[in-house]
């Protein structure tokens, strides 16, 4: 009975080393995880003020003829920090980015557009520019400020507006011609309506969440979406590397785009 | 940041490397097999091959494509019953899972072409990614999943590519069907149906009465979608219903184009996650209207290498995210 008793403890001693054991290398397993993740995270903030002052060469030359238009999205707690967001728009006029538009939820850029413009000299709204923004002389900025009313009510009101034409015009006992082209209509509705931007080829979201926010949908077919994380830690150095990642990478559209070709040129 | 439970319990810490099923198939004669895959199972850990088998018919040169094929000791099996439960991982918060997920499965020729294959391996491959998939969501209780099968832009690509496609999605679908209505997995197909072939037309119909009734979890498809053209019929489908006077001009706004979209066929029609493979950062016309609010996931992997350790890191990364939906916290 003793020798059955004392090989019971002993078996549970063993188990109980054992799964101290492997607790302890679960530990020292989340530390290893831990400690590289901390790393990744200081390897970036490197590699970006590495960028920022010019030590990484090839971010030094940026082919920004392919990125035409540039689309900017802020959680809207963040877009009250105007100042930053000129900082942005100062960083982007000084590497070559000169078609901007700018999206916050609730409006919050809108109303701080007329501070923007006052410290960008060389700023205009995209209402003021009348030829194709995408083409325009690099001189000066054009500003575009896009809430959440400019996507899905836009959308509904130039519907409407195609509705109202289309009864109009077939107001034979009130029959609608149901074999009407509608997207181009609706193309030429929404521009109508004051969406009259073009499609971005990159949309950059600095916020918390990794999601465009209401940014018109119609628009962004097939624009690249970059998450830059919150606009309280935005850096120039992240800024540059995600516009040449943009411009490196081979764009592996199924169509030839219209606003942009796909490059050759592979990451 | 660390965890006191470990993460595999002791008792299921073994890798078996014997396969669930063990139905032998017999190959085609004449047949050349380009590479055979490989998976190893275990009660709780999975590692999927990243290779795949087909075939081709020396005689006339078509492809023909099977179901993924595993091979240990000289043996090919063939996977039957795809919809087994797997168990939540550790990692993941069952409360804090998305309800309705997207997918638009991209990479299938890259990754043929990596491997020296043609693009039909590729999707071949791709259609085992997507069963792991539905699997996994229908296991871990995510209520919807919507994959982007078939874009109305790759109607441009070559003929024997896009029919071998739909072919292929059609064999797929067919293959399932019954198994779906007995899990109660409901398939919902949205897009433009007009351009298909009949018969996949019809199994469309089919599958959708089929496994309408009592559903645990919906399937939707897009086929030959784009998020433009959906938000064009849903305002063809508006100016119907105010030209039969069921609706009036004043009345439309963004709700009422919002409820004619196509995926007003599920109960909840905004993806909370969208998941794209292969490292392009686009969304590609899926969805357009409906993506508003969704995280984003992007993955580097290419569709058929995307596995259980990639859907996880997806869930993971959703789960720790603060979603405000344009509010505050």
């Amino acid at each position: 009975m003793n020798f059955r008793d004392g090989a019971h403890n002993l078996y549970h001693i063993i188990v109980a080393i054992g799964y101290l054991g492997l607790q302890l290398l679960w530990y020292f397993l989340q530390i290893i995880v831990s400690a590289w993740y901390y790393i990744l995270i200081a390897g970036n903030i490197f590699e970006s003020y590495f960028i920022s002052y010019g030590v990484l060469k090839k971010y030094k030359s940026l082919h920004i003829g392919k990125l035409q238009y540039l689309a900017i999205v802020i959680e809207s707690e963040d877009a009250h920090q105007t100042s930053k967001v000129v900082k942005l728009l100062q960083w982007l006029d000084s590497v070559g980015v000169k078609n901007v538009c700018l999206y916050d939820m609730n409006g919050v850029l809108k109303k701080s557009k007329e501070t923007i413009f006052q410290t960008l000299k060389n700023a205009k709204s995209i209402e003021e520019v009348n030829e194709d923004v995408t083409h325009h002389a690099p001189d000066h900025m054009t500003l575009e400020f896009v809430s959440y009313v400019d996507g899905k009510e836009a959308v509904a009101k130039a519907a409407n507006l195609i509705f109202v034409k289309n009864f109009k015009q077939h107001n034979i006992g009130g029959v609608l011609d149901h074999q009407i082209s509608l997207e181009p209509h609706l193309n030429q509705a929404l521009q109508i309506v004051g969406c009259k931007g073009p499609e971005p080829d990159l949309l950059l979201v600095y916020g918390p969440v990794r999601s465009h926010l209401g940014f018109p949908a119609w628009r962004i077919r097939y624009t690249e979406i970059v998450h830059m994380g919150s606009l309280n830690f935005m850096r120039y150095g992240s800024l540059i590397k995600a516009i040449y990642n943009f411009t490196k990478v081979r764009h592996n559209y199924d169509f030839p785009k219209a606003s942009s070709q796909p490059s050759t040129r592979n990451k | 940041m660390f965890s006191l439970r470990l993460p595999i319990p002791l008792e299921k810490t073994l890798i078996t490397s014997l396969p669930k099923t063990s139905t032998t198939y017999s190959a085609y004669s004449g047949m050349t097999r380009f590479q055979v895959c490989h998976r190893y199972l275990s009660n709780s850990i999975t590692k999927r091959g990243t290779s795949v088998v087909a075939f081709q018919d020396e005689v006339d040169g078509e492809i023909f494509v099977d179901a993924f094929q595993d091979e240990a000791d000289g043996e090919i099996f063939v996977d039957e019953d795809f919809l087994e439960v797997d168990p939540l991982p550790v990692e993941l918060q069952p409360e804090l899972m998305p309800k309705h997920v997207a997918v638009i499965m991209d990479g299938n020729g890259r990754w043929a072409k990596m491997k020296g294959l043609p693009t039909s391996a590729g999707h071949v491959a791709g259609t085992q990614s997507f069963k792991w998939i539905v699997k996994l969501c229908y296991s871990w209780g995510i209520k919807v999943l919507t994959v982007f099968a078939f874009s109305m832009d790759n109607w441009i690509r070559p003929k024997v590519e896009t029919e071998f496609l739909l072919n292929l999605f059609e064999r797929s679908i067919l293959s399932q069907v019954e198994e779906c209505k007995r899990k109660g997995i409901q398939i919902s197909v949205i897009g433009d149906t007009s351009k298909l072939p009949k018969s996949l037309k019809s199994m469309i119909a089919n599958a959708e009465e089929t496994t309408k009734e009592n559903p645990k979890f919906q399937l939707i498809l897009a086929v030959s979608y784009s998020g433009k053209y959906d938000v064009v019929q849903a305002c063809k489908s508006v100016a119907k219903k105010v030209q039969d006077g069921l609706l009036h001009l004043e009345e439309i706004n963004e709700n009422i184009i919002e409820k004619e979209l196509e995926t007003n066929c599920t109960e909840f029609p905004y993806p909370d996650l969208l998941i794209r493979t292969s490292g392009e950062l686009r969304v590609s016309n899926f969805l357009l209207w409906q993506l508003a609010y969704t995280e984003f996931f992007f993955n580097k992997k290419l569709w058929p290498d995307f596995g259980k350790d990639e859907f996880v890191e997806a869930l993971s990364s959703f789960q720790n995210r603060q979603r405000r939906y344009g509010g505050r916290h």
